[in-house]
């Protein structure tokens, strides 16, 4: 695991980063149902435009934005090569025995991994600019009506506030782990995959132990603290829905208008 | 063996906002058969100079030596098989059903035959007064029974020098003493030992030489007395009682020991 894992919250200041949480959801939601509805290259490139100028407004730095795409690459790659062996339409490019390949293939399969990468990179923009706590604040917020069915709202986004604020901790965890035992000679990436599989048993084992201890220590201390769930619970800030926030929403939903409309 | 840090430096994720430098050019040596306590306040850097002993970090800047050779050359199997590392609360790390088979886990890994590996195993747990529980759960053991395991399981490399990342933190006293007794051991069978401690009465217990680092640097380098007293505000009890008395006393000389403390004492009394 790096230090800078997929989608961590970037801290800067920005006008990105100020929105309200569920203006961002709400629009990274419209953003990724629009994505589904273009089905022209011309208009994914007209929101691929929308969204770079949206990540330089974020005031995160370029590389450090494509890093958080790197995980989705073979996925990409893959796409790209089924369609573009495999495709029959278009006229044929070059031919090798079995294989052609064919223009229709080539433009299908950079069209879909534009909208993989923009499918990625809209999620990746909303963690990397809204603090995990805002997120679940946001979360909460837009489940609570269904708590009028009984729904959890609350209890749903305490688990991801926490699941959430653990991945950096057991992150930490794994690293040191795996620190303790290649001071004992473990190697984790020697061998074939069954014995790379084992080597991570020393790694898996006290890492999983570990997580059930925190997560007693951790109910431990919210019970000592009064933690009694979502009922009359109050917020030390309140989230404020304003008129940029309501701005930045009708901007995505004009944008991935006018790209399903090219 | 002797091992040298020259110039040393860390950055944690550079050209990120995460950015930190945790060491900022740490030159030391620890020489053969010596123990080295290393003191210093939270993130002064400790924890990631002693990562640097054998490697699992790669210093950004300066080099490790290794008996004057370049430690990057090295195999890093054998660098880390002769400089053994206890990260702090090595307990966390137990993995295995049994201690018997955890403490194994890294001569296996050396490739000993099995013989040779039971050996190691026996004589790592009885080292550390551990013997009895060859046969327990590691998850099932009291903190301090943890500890002495997770200690054996470096142990049985035999490193040549031992580094220990805090190994008293959170330990009852009897655990405490026996682990303070494993090092001077250590030391006189000729291994070198590297003691990380925020207790400066333990480092001065048993350190032939202390290094203080601050904010990443070596502030003072010496034997106890040298740095100690020198800095009055990190020396342990022992040491501020001796400079009060030093004041109108100056026979009473440098202790740092607590025992070297109480000897002092009674001469002053009996004079």
């Amino acid at each position: 695991m790096t230090s800078r894992s997929l989608g961590q919250f970037y801290p800067v200041a920005s006008p990105v980063h100020d929105l309200d949480p569920r203006a961002k959801i709400l629009a990274t939601a419209v953003f990724v149902v629009g994505l589904f509805l273009i089905d022209s290259t011309v208009g994914l490139l007209f929101v691929a435009a929308a969204l770079v100028a949206l990540v330089t407004m974020s005031r995160i730095p370029a590389g450090t934005f494509l890093l958080l795409l790197r995980p989705v690459l073979f996925i990409v790659a893959l796409t790209v090569l089924f369609q573009v062996l495999f495709s029959r339409e278009g006229v044929t490019l070059a031919e090798w025995g079995f294989f052609e390949i064919r223009s229709g293939g080539l433009s299908l399969g950079f069209f879909l991994a534009l909208r993989i990468l923009l499918l990625v990179s809209s999620a990746g923009l909303l963690t990397a600019t809204t603090a995990p706590v805002a997120l679940a604040d946001g979360i909460e917020d837009l489940l609570s009506p269904l708590k009028r069915v009984r729904f959890p709202a609350h209890e749903v986004a305490m688990m991801m506030t926490i699941a959430l604020r653990f991945i950096p901790t057991l992150g930490k965890e794994a690293e040191k782990i795996k620190g303790a035992q290649a001071a004992r000679g473990a190697d984790f990436s020697e061998g074939g995959p069954l014995r790379r599989a084992r080597s991570l048993v020393p790694l898996l084992v006290p890492l999983t132990v570990g997580a059930f201890r925190r997560a007693d220590e951790l109910a431990e201390a919210m019970e000592s603290r009064g933690y009694r769930g979502g009922e009359g619970r109050t917020r030390y800030r309140e989230l404020r829905f304003r008129k940029r926030d309501a701005l930045a929403l009708a901007v995505t939903a004009l944008v991935l208008l006018i790209g399903v409309l090219l | 063996m002797r091992l040298e840090l020259r110039d040393v430096r860390y950055v944690y994720a550079p050209g990120t906002p995460f950015e930190v430098e945790a060491l900022r050019g740490v030159s030391l040596v620890v020489e053969p058969g010596e123990v080295l306590g290393i003191v210093g306040g939270t993130g002064s850097g400790k924890s990631t100079l002693v990562q640097h002993m054998n490697l699992l970090l790669t210093p950004t800047g300066g080099e490790v030596l290794v008996d004057g050779v370049d430690a990057t050359t090295l195999k890093k199997s054998e660098l880390r098989r002769r400089v053994g590392l206890v990260f702090q609360f090595p307990e966390s790390a137990l993995f295995a059903p049994t201690v018997e088979e955890d403490v194994a886990f890294a001569p296996r890994q050396l490739g000993l035959d099995e013989e040779e590996v039971q050996e190691r195993v026996l004589e790592s747990l009885r080292a550390l007064e551990a013997g009895e529980l060859a046969a327990r759960s590691p998850f099932a053991l009291s903190g301090g029974e943890k500890r002495r395991a997770a200690i054996a399981g470096v142990l049985a490399m035999k490193p040549e020098v031992l580094v220990l990342d805090e190994p008293t933190a959170g330990l009852d006293p009897a655990t405490r003493e026996d682990l303070l007794a494993l090092i001077l051991g250590l030391r006189n069978a000729g291994i070198s030992v590297v003691l990380v401690s925020h207790d400066l009465d333990e480092v001065a217990e048993v350190a032939d030489r202390v290094c203080a680092l601050q904010e990443g640097r070596v502030r003072a380098i010496g034997t106890p007395a040298e740095v100690f007293y020198r800095e009055p505000a990190q020396a342990p009890a022992t040491v501020r009682v001796a400079s009060l008395l030093r004041e109108s006393k100056p026979e009473i000389g440098a202790p740092v020991r607590f025992a070297e403390t109480l000897d002092a004492l009674r001469a002053l009394q009996g004079a």
